[in-house]
């Protein structure tokens, strides 16, 4: 159990410090120049590698949740930035190669991590539950 | 009295307010340490100042009136206060296009008079659709189509930047269109440059296909950028669709630029592109200039957007 959720951890921090890397890395060059993604691309490296070490330092599980939010928002944003545009700003494809395959691969992989986690918590709860007999009832 | 299992004690609430503090801490000095490596990874570059700073004003449609701007003069005039107070003497100001409303002699006469105001060694202006409504651009080339070539294409060097000057608007039935002499110009052009040389490349139509359906975009466009796919930064800096905009598409990176007129609707936004009437007040949020500047041994311009004071 101590091992699973260990591994669980490491898994989160590691996705989200190659996403964090990654955003940074586009940051530090050319991206700090575009109007608001640039913002938005430090914000999102500062807060991924900030939730990466909370989450190995043993935080609660709500920092697994804002790691989920994290990863999941970068994938949203990355799917509206090759549709629609996002704050006027659209990308072709895989453009930055290969920055922006390894962000998304490293972001699934966060969600992903996080779902099966707290499907596996909400199946062991479950699983848990014990039913008290009627008083009595072995008396009977 | 129970407790109900989903409160929080006092002791928990204080644990993870001090998780939750030490997150936002440490996100603030992640952001702090990427700025920095940011900053001197530029500061590397830059000795005193970027080696090109230049700003860009456009579609300033001298001539319009309507309720959308009933004043295009007044905040034309802004514009060019704004850039003749940037701070410093920008390399030089480009117009890309939309100089005027309706191609009229004392329109082109009243934007170039209002041009020669702005505090900068050079002034360069490609055409908009609205410079060659009825003479396809011959008006437009009197008044500034000194030292280009063909029908008012051209390129330059300056400080170690090629910028390449192009003419899109010509075809009116085909927005945008560069045509095969242009086409041929830029395949010239470009040919002795080295790979690393920056290239900057000016156009009233965007380059890239941005609304095809409203003349968005330019059919011949994707001929001219492979002859500069071979160079590691090539930026395309445009005008008239009169809102930001940015895309990147592998080495070129596309920006549309504002207006000082009147804004139109976002792409698709209505069946065309009509002056949009903003609530009073809000006109200044939509108009702007924006600076450029480049500095040596960077691939990306660094793009400052200011909206119109």
């Amino acid at each position: 159990m101590k091992l699973k959720e260990f591994l669980l951890r490491l898994g989160l921090a590691a996705s989200l410090a190659v996403s964090g890397a990654s955003h940074a890395y586009l940051y530090v060059h050319g991206y700090q120049h575009i109007p608001t993604i640039g913002t938005a691309f430090l914000i999102q490296a500062s807060v991924a590698f900030a939730l990466a070490v909370l989450i190995l330092a043993g935080g609660p599980w709500w920092l697994e949740w804002a790691a989920a939010a994290t990863a999941g928002g970068s994938l949203v944003a990355f799917v509206l930035s090759r549709t629609v545009g996002l704050f006027g700003f659209t990308e072709r494809g895989w453009d930055p190669s290969p920055h922006a395959a390894i962000t998304v691969i490293a972001e699934v992989l966060c969600v992903l991590l996080w779902a099966g986690a707290l499907f596996g918590s909400r199946r062991a709860q479950v699983s848990k539950i014990i039913v008290p007999e009627p008083l009595g009832v072995y008396e009977r | 009295m129970t407790q109900d299992p989903h409160t929080m004690n006092r002791r928990q609430l204080i644990r993870h307010t001090a998780w939750f503090g030490a997150a936002v801490g440490l996100a603030v000095a992640g952001g702090e340490v990427i700025s920095h490596v940011a900053g001197s990874a530029s500061a590397e570059h830059a000795q005193s100042r970027p080696t090109l700073r230049f700003a860009q004003v456009s579609d300033s449609h001298i001539g319009f009136t309507g309720g959308a701007n009933p004043d295009v003069t007044k905040t034309f005039d802004h514009a060019i206060d704004q850039i003749n107070n940037l701070g410093y003497t920008p390399d030089f100001v480009i117009h890309t296009g939309d100089l005027t409303h309706l191609s009229s002699p004392d329109q082109f006469d009243q934007v170039k008079q209002m041009l020669s105001g702005l505090r900068t060694p050079h002034v360069f202006t490609v055409p908009g659709e609205h410079d060659s409504v009825d003479d396809a651009g011959q008006k437009y080339r009197s008044a500034f189509g000194a030292g280009t070539r063909g029908d008012g294409w051209y390129s330059f060097d300056i400080a170690g930047v090629h910028v390449i000057a192009l003419v899109n608007t010509l075809n009116l039935k085909k927005l945008g269109h560069l045509g095969i002499d242009q086409l041929e110009f830029v395949k010239k052009d470009v040919a002795g440059l080295s790979s690393d040389t920056p290239i900057i490349v000016f156009s009233h139509i965007p380059l890239f296909a941005m609304y095809p359906d409203w003349g968005w975009g330019t059919d011949d466009a994707t001929q001219a950028l492979s002859q500069l796919s071979r160079f590691s930064s090539v930026t395309c800096l445009n005008g008239h669709v009169h809102q930001l905009f940015s895309k990147t598409e592998g080495n070129v990176t596309f920006y549309s630029g504002t207006t000082t007129a009147y804004p139109l609707p976002h792409p698709g936004d209505g069946p065309a592109p009509k002056p949009v009437t903003l609530p009073a007040g809000k006109l200044g949020d939509a108009l702007g200039i924006r600076e450029v500047s480049y500095t040596k041994g960077q691939t990306a311009l660094a793009l400052k957007e200011q909206r119109l004071l």
